[in-house]
């Protein structure tokens, strides 16, 4: 089963990319969406399998690189985590490889597109089942390259490919950290494989390694190093820069990459770390801080930006902010939960976005729309559901998870714990002032758009909008339904240890199907199917693959936090709709002055903070600086001359010389033969003082 | 007391009944036959290595002495077998197209198959050179076999008197370590020299003669001559025969007879191989540069690789001989797929053989062009092609017994050699496109070139299973 | 003793002096009325050391067949040997340097010579082991018993070189008339044949 999750994706890209001509794009689309599908629902039956029934396994395929010390084996490590993960990725990438399917119509090249995306799934199932740091990182270069291939895709455009590179070139300074993370385990762990890392965690805690002459505390540089690479890829401030640009991409990838899964990774691989992380409280920490500017600075910028995918683009990074500070104070349930929902409501953000730049004929400026409700009433509704659940207003997904995330950053009860939860309710106030912000601008008020691109507008075809259905469902009631598994509080007491909560579920499940309706369906089927009961709370959800300190287990406390604590999202997310509506149905004119009146602020915001002049300024520039020294001086002058160009020169020479040794005539041949041997026997008595 | 026991013969004893047989139905039915009696030639050789596979590979020693068979030689004479199907299947159409299609050819490429068996079950200096010569001599008949052809016959007659000229040094080394030890048996030698505290000049002069002999059969520098002339005066069958398989056997040749009776004096031995093979690497690397031809280059580049494979040799280790294995068997699927391309450069009919020849490939013809790449990729070590773990084990094996001098002159020519590898995807790629080859590629060719590709790609998934039996063939020959 | 002494020596010295002469003659059939000479003497030489066989073979073998052939050969070409020597005289002078070398090695080779100790018991097939059995038997029981794998092996060559020679050489000429011989065998006298009575003094 587990390989029917993982393997169908490579199958479709294979056949779809060597075969693309002989099958016919028809055929490459039926090809990856049938595997993708398969996936999908192979990853569901091992949702039941593993966690439901409690059967976390690990499937060894084949030794890898056996090198001294240093053993790697391809395997699947099928546990909870990478169960929920799969989950997540097969369905909403089958979501999206049906989607791309009308999206892409009108491209030329169909066969490519379905076959980079069956690529990039495959890499990123890759990634989340990976059984060590090497399959991880072997994943995570497949995914950034995926990444780079999709964003590049229209590679006609000037601005598609910049984005492209810049991307790849932002994410190879977070790869850059996470092989050094990768090395800096090997060393202390003396393995990559995460078993015999976990099981060691607790003993090297207090080692520490010497890293430029200074003496670090171990866990804490491997686990700050592997942050460095999830920040690339998870797009958090310093290393952001790239997620906007990225949108050069189709929007389909944009979905698929950019929102639900890609940019999940980083969260992915600190949760797969936790019980490294455990161990590493000050990186732990950067992770919350991170994390929390992250939202904070993310949202701020989304307010001010025109494009509607750079919108959906900035709430993503804001969003993945959340789910890191989640990690940051050692809510790694809580962060996958968010994890999750997000990945639904935002991919369906995304291709709902799509369906209206499909609609406008690509027209992306939020500023060219308006009045579009009518002519696209399901996008419209769907729209709708998206940001409703971005909001988190209940009943719909989002609700659920930002609300615990933001609580068990409370419940942590550290300075940086407290910053978490101001930033985020901050940045869930601007979050739900954006999304009607968007709404409102693209769906109401007067049409803006050209005449002729209005009568054009159509609404999209069934293939587009079935995925966004299957999304939509997602959107509502994940939140609803799996809030127990996923961060459903238990009850004991503090003293207690693992093992024995594990055991009290099981006499006391009572209190948790009252309290979750829908749990009592989950407990009942496994009653019956397997014997084996299992309790619908986090512990027994996760198992054992998550990791969390029992002091540190802010997710339980989160459920004791006071009342106002818990409303307090809901309600800025209200008063952020609320001034939405205000500013852009019914007082026009608001935006317009409030511009005006901070216009340093707007200006700010507007230009993302400088992050891009900056990193300009500092890095980019002088680069090309140093590089064109280095180039002209050092490299021409110097080393290509007495280097590559003099070698190659003397090279050439020395080839001629040995060519002319070949004359073609037999006795020469045989001469030189007769001469090396008595040469080498010459040798013999010369040195060995023979005779 | 002699073992008459004929059972580890069998491969060799079938073979031989199968040659005469099949040479007698050639006598019978004409040259229209001789694709018939190729492939009949094949699947003797199929038949041969089922009959390797059912023996036991548990070492004996047959025949007083003189036959040896092992795990070792079990390996070897797999690839052996391997190398002359291939070669088989890339020859029946380009004998026709050049209508040198004569039933002795693949008859003849059977009874050099014997000889190079024999030679990796040598077990005795006199068996060793009988094996030798039944394989040399049945090469130069090969090497001259389009005798219309001047270079053909040239390249004939070269390689016969220069073969001659090294047959004449082995067998005065030879003589003279008999007249040493007394004996020619493998493990007579072994015990003698064993108990020696100075190693006798006799020894050394005899040891030195035994090499030369032995370094033109691999074709190493400086006894290398030879090999680029008959490589491009050869038809290019019989040139792709050269480059996969007497190598293969003659390593092996190289491997027993140092590792079994001439260890004890290793530090004579390593100091010959040692200039040898950096000789060899040097030149491989450097002379090619300048070549045209596209067959002397590959002569260049087969000197240049006997050079990486003698380093591990050099090292003397278990972990050097695995190494030596695995070389020369990814080695020998490399040339097997790039001969299956250089066969195809035809044009209307007519053979081209300049590396400006395939300008523009990627044009005409890109699955020939891909593969293409991928070979020249993996022969200049490029990971995560098979080629790069090839020399990957050879350094390693070369550092971990400190021979650091070597192991860094290794790579540095690699680096050079990459230049001329890389310089035909160049070439291919980025060159002005020429009239496109002859399209009629035989099935047998696809399969090779299909096999080849698939081996070098796939290699770097599941390594562990072909290093670890190369790794216990060598291994043997140490216990 | 003395009679053995003044035999070996006359052999040697003939042997010598006629083998220099097989190189240096100008003419080439002198060359190998010369070679034959030296196999008579090398002959002899086996005669004296008890190698009847052998030195018969080398006279029946090597004289009655090769040397004999090699005359034809030379006879029957007309090569102007002399030509064939020039480009190669360049090479005389390093030629000599390398002969040179070669021989101060070899004679310390030879003033070093040792055998390793025991070397004896490593002998495989000792003198001694065939006492009592004249030439030919200890031969046979050499070649086809102790060494019938290399002497199988010599005849697979010997095979080799055989066919190697036919495929070098051997040309189906078109408009050849060659004798068929089954045709000949297969014909039947009354196809062929037709008996006439002839009267004399008539004609047919």
């Amino acid at each position: 089963m587990e390989l029917l999750a993982v393997f169908p994706p490579l199958f479709g890209f294979l056949i779809a990319a060597l075969f693309g001509k002989q099958i016919g794009d028809k055929g490459a689309q039926f090809v990856t969406c049938a595997g993708m599908i398969v996936a999908a629902l192979a990853a569901c039956s091992l949702f039941f399998t593993v966690i439901l029934a409690g059967h976390p396994y690990t499937a060894v395929l084949s030794e890898w690189i056996t090198s001294g010390d240093f053993n790697v084996s391809w395997a699947l490590r099928i546990d909870q985590l990478s169960v929920v993960m799969m989950c997540v990725v097969n369905i909403v990438s089958a979501c999206v490889h049906v989607y791309s399917v009308g999206y892409m119509g009108h491209d030329d090249h169909k066969a490519r597109f379905m076959a980079y995306l069956s690529l990039f799934t495959f890499a990123m199932l890759m990634l989340v089942s990976a059984d060590n740091l090497l399959q991880l990182f072997f994943g995570w270069e497949g995914v950034g390259l995926c990444s780079y291939l999709l964003i590049g895709f229209w590679n006609h455009k000037h601005s598609a490919n910049a984005a492209a590179v810049k991307a790849f070139v932002v994410n190879r300074i977070g790869d850059f950290g996470l092989a050094l993370g990768t090395m800096a385990a090997f060393v202390v762990f003396g393995s990559v494989e995460f078993d015999v890392m976990f099981e060691q965690a607790g003993a090297v805690a207090e080692n520490t390694i010497e890293f430029f002459g200074f003496e670090l505390h171990a866990l804490t540089l491997i686990c700050l190093l592997l942050f460095m690479g999830a920040m690339g890829k998870s797009a958090q401030l310093g290393l952001h820069t790239w997620l906007p640009d990225a949108m050069e991409g189709p929007t389909p990838v944009s979905a698929l990459i950019h929102a639900a899964t890609m940019v999940t990774a980083g969260v992915f691989l600190v949760a797969r770390m936790s019980p490294v992380f455990e161990y590493a409280p000050d990186a732990l920490m950067v992770v919350a801080v991170v994390g929390a500017s992250t939202a904070f600075v993310a949202a701020t910028i989304g307010m001010t930006q025109f494009d509607i995918k750079r919108v959906i683009a900035y709430s993503t990074m804001s969003q993945l902010g959340y789910m890191f500070f989640a990690l940051g104070v050692s809510a790694y349930s809580a962060a996958i939960f968010h994890l999750m929902t997000h990945a639904f409501f935002k991919a369906l953000l995304f291709l709902g976005a799509g369906s209206v730049i499909h609609a406008m004929s690509n027209e992306q400026d939020m500023r060219k729309m308006g009045g579009l409700y009518k002519k696209i009433p399901v996008t419209y509704a769907l729209m709708w559901v998206g940001s409703l659940a971005l909001a988190g207003i209940p009943p719909f997904a989002g609700y659920f998870s930002k609300d615990i995330v933001l609580e068990a950053a409370w419940a942590d009860h550290t300075w940086f714990g407290n910053f978490a939860y101001w930033a985020g309710i901050a940045a869930a106030f601007m979050t739900a002032f954006y999304s009607w912000r968007l709404i409102l601008m693209t769906f109401h008020g007067p049409p803006r758009a050209h005449q002729k691109v209005m009568k054009h507008i159509h609404e999209s075809p069934a293939v587009m909008l079935a995925p966004l259905f299957v999304l939509a469902t997602g959107a509502v009631l994940a939140g609803f339904i799996f809030y127990g598994g996923f961060v459903g509080g238990s009850h004991h007491g503090a003293e207690s240890g693992h093992e024995e909560v594990a055991q009290e579920h099981h006499e006391e499940e009572g209190p948790h199907q009252e309290t979750f309706v829908v749990t009592k369906d989950g407990v009942h089927k496994k009653e019956e199917a397997e014997g084996h009961r299992i309790a619908w709370d986090k512990e027994s959800f996760w198992g054992e693959s998550l990791f969390v300190k029992d002091e540190n287990d802010t997710v339980d406390a989160a459920h004791g936090a006071p009342f106002w604590v818990k409303k307090m999202p809901l309600l800025v997310g209200l008063l952020g709709i609320g001034l939405g509506y205000l500013a852009y149905m019914f007082f026009t004119g608001i935006p317009v002055t409030v511009v005006r009146i901070f216009k340093p602020i707007h200006t700010l915001l507007f230009n993302k903070w400088f992050f891009d002049e900056l990193y300009d300024r500092l890095f980019v520039k002088p680069a090309f600086k140093i590089g064109n020294v280095f180039w002209v001086k050092g490299d021409q002058n110097t080393i290509d001359r007495l280097g590559p160009d003099g070698i190659a020169r003397k090279t050439l020479r020395t080839a001629g010389m040995l060519s002319r040794f070949q004359s073609g005539y037999v006795y020469q041949y045989a001469l030189v033969m007769m001469i090396a041997v008595i040469g080498i026997v010459s040798w013999f008595v010369f040195r060995g003082g023979y005779g | 007391m002699i073992d008459f026991n004929l059972v580890p013969l069998l491969p060799e004893l079938f073979l031989a009944m199968a040659a005469m047989g099949l040479l007698i139905v050639g006598v019978a039915h004409g040259n229209s036959v001789t694709p018939v009696i190729c492939w009949a030639c094949a699947a003797a050789l199929v038949v041969a290595s089922f009959l390797l596979f059912g023996m036991s590979w548990e070492k004996q020693i047959v025949l007083n002495g003189m036959f040896v068979f092992d795990n070792f030689a079990g390996f070897m004479k797999l690839l052996i077998i391997l190398g002359l199907i291939t070669t088989l299947a890339l020859s029946v159409k380009y004998l026709e197209q050049e209508r040198i299609s004569r039933f002795e050819y693949p008859v003849l490429i059977v009874l050099a198959g014997i000889g190079m068996m024999m030679m990796v079950s040598a077990s005795n200096l006199l068996a060793l050179y009988m094996g030798l010569e039944l394989q040399s001599l049945s090469l130069y008949v090969l090497a001259a076999f389009n005798r219309n052809s001047l270079r053909s016959a040239e390249a004939g007659i070269k390689y016969f008197v220069l073969g001659a000229l090294s047959s004449g040094m082995l067998l005065f080394g030879i003589s003279l370590i008999y007249g040493f030890t007394g004996s020619i048996d493998f493990g007579v030698i072994r015990g003698a020299l064993e108990g020696l505290e100075a190693i006798p000049f006799g020894v050394t002069f005899g040891l030195v003669f035994i090499l030369a002999g032995l370094a033109f059969k691999i074709s190493a520098v400086p006894f290398h001559m030879w090999t680029p002339d008959v490589y491009q005066g050869a038809p290019t069958c019989v040139t792709a025969l050269f480059a996969i398989v007497p190598k293969v056997a003659a390593i092996g040749l190289l491997m027993r007879l140092l590792y079994e009776p001439f260890l004890p004096v290793h530090d004579q031995w390593m100091q010959i191989i040692y200039f040898v093979s950096l000789g060899s690497m040097v030149l491989g690397a450097f002379a090619a540069i300048a070549q045209a031809n596209i067959k002397r280059l590959l002569a260049y580049s087969s000197i240049g690789n006997m050079g990486y494979a003698l380093i591990g040799i050099v090292v003397g280790t278990p972990e050097g001989a695995g190494a030596v294995v695995l070389y020369i068997l990814i080695y020998m699927v490399m040339t097997a797929g790039v001969f299956a391309i250089v066969l195809g450069m035809r044009r209307d009919g007519i053979a081209a053989e300049d590396i400006s020849d395939l300008s523009g490939l990627s044009k005409t013809n890109p699955i020939q062009a891909y593969a293409m790449a991928i070979f020249m990729f993996s022969m200049s070590g490029i990971p995560p092609l098979a080629g790069f773990f090839g020399k990957l084990f050879i350094f390693q094996a070369a550092v971990s017994a400190e021979f650091y001098v070597l192991a860094t002159l290794g790579i540095m020519t690699s680096v050079v050699a990459a230049y001329y590898y890389l310089k035909i995807i160049k070439v291919m790629f980025f060159d002005e496109s020429i009239e496109a080859f002859d399209k009629d590629i035989p099935f047998a060719r696809r399969v090779v070139l299909f096999v080849a590709v698939a081996f070098l790609l796939v290699f770097v998934i599941r390594p562990e299973a072909i290093v670890e039996s190369a790794q216990n063939a060598a291994a043997v020959l140490f216990t | 003793m003395i009679v053995q002494a003044f035999a070996f020596y006359l052999f040697a010295g003939i042997l010598t002096v006629s083998a220099l002469m097989v190189i240096t003659a100008r003419n080439p059939v002198h060359s190998v009325l010369f070679l034959v000479l030296a196999f008579f003497n090398a002959a002899g030489l086996f005669v004296m050391l008890g190698a009847e066989f052998i030195a018969l073979i080398l006279v029946i073998v090597y004289v009655g067949a090769v040397a004999v052939l090699f005359l034809f050969v030379v006879m029957m070409l007309d090569i102007n040997f002399s030509d064939m020597r020039k480009g190669a005289m360049q090479y005389v002078p390093i030629g000599m340097v390398i002969g040179a070398v070669l021989l101060t090695e070899l004679v310390m080779l030879y003033g070093t010579w040792q055998f390793v100790p025991g070397r004896e018991q490593n002998i495989a097939d000792p003198v001694a082991a065939f006492a009592g059995q004249n030439n030919t038997e200890a031969l046979g029981q050499l070649i086809y018993t102790n060494y019938i794998f290399a002497f199988q092996t010599a005849g697979l060559i010997l095979f080799v070189a055989m066919i190697g020679a036919i495929v070098l050489t051997h040309r189906t000429r078109a408009g050849v008339r060659k004798q068929a011989v089954s045709d000949q065998q297969a014909r039947n006298p009354a196809d062929v044949l037709e008996i006439q009575k002839i009267t004399p003094k008539t004609g047919v």
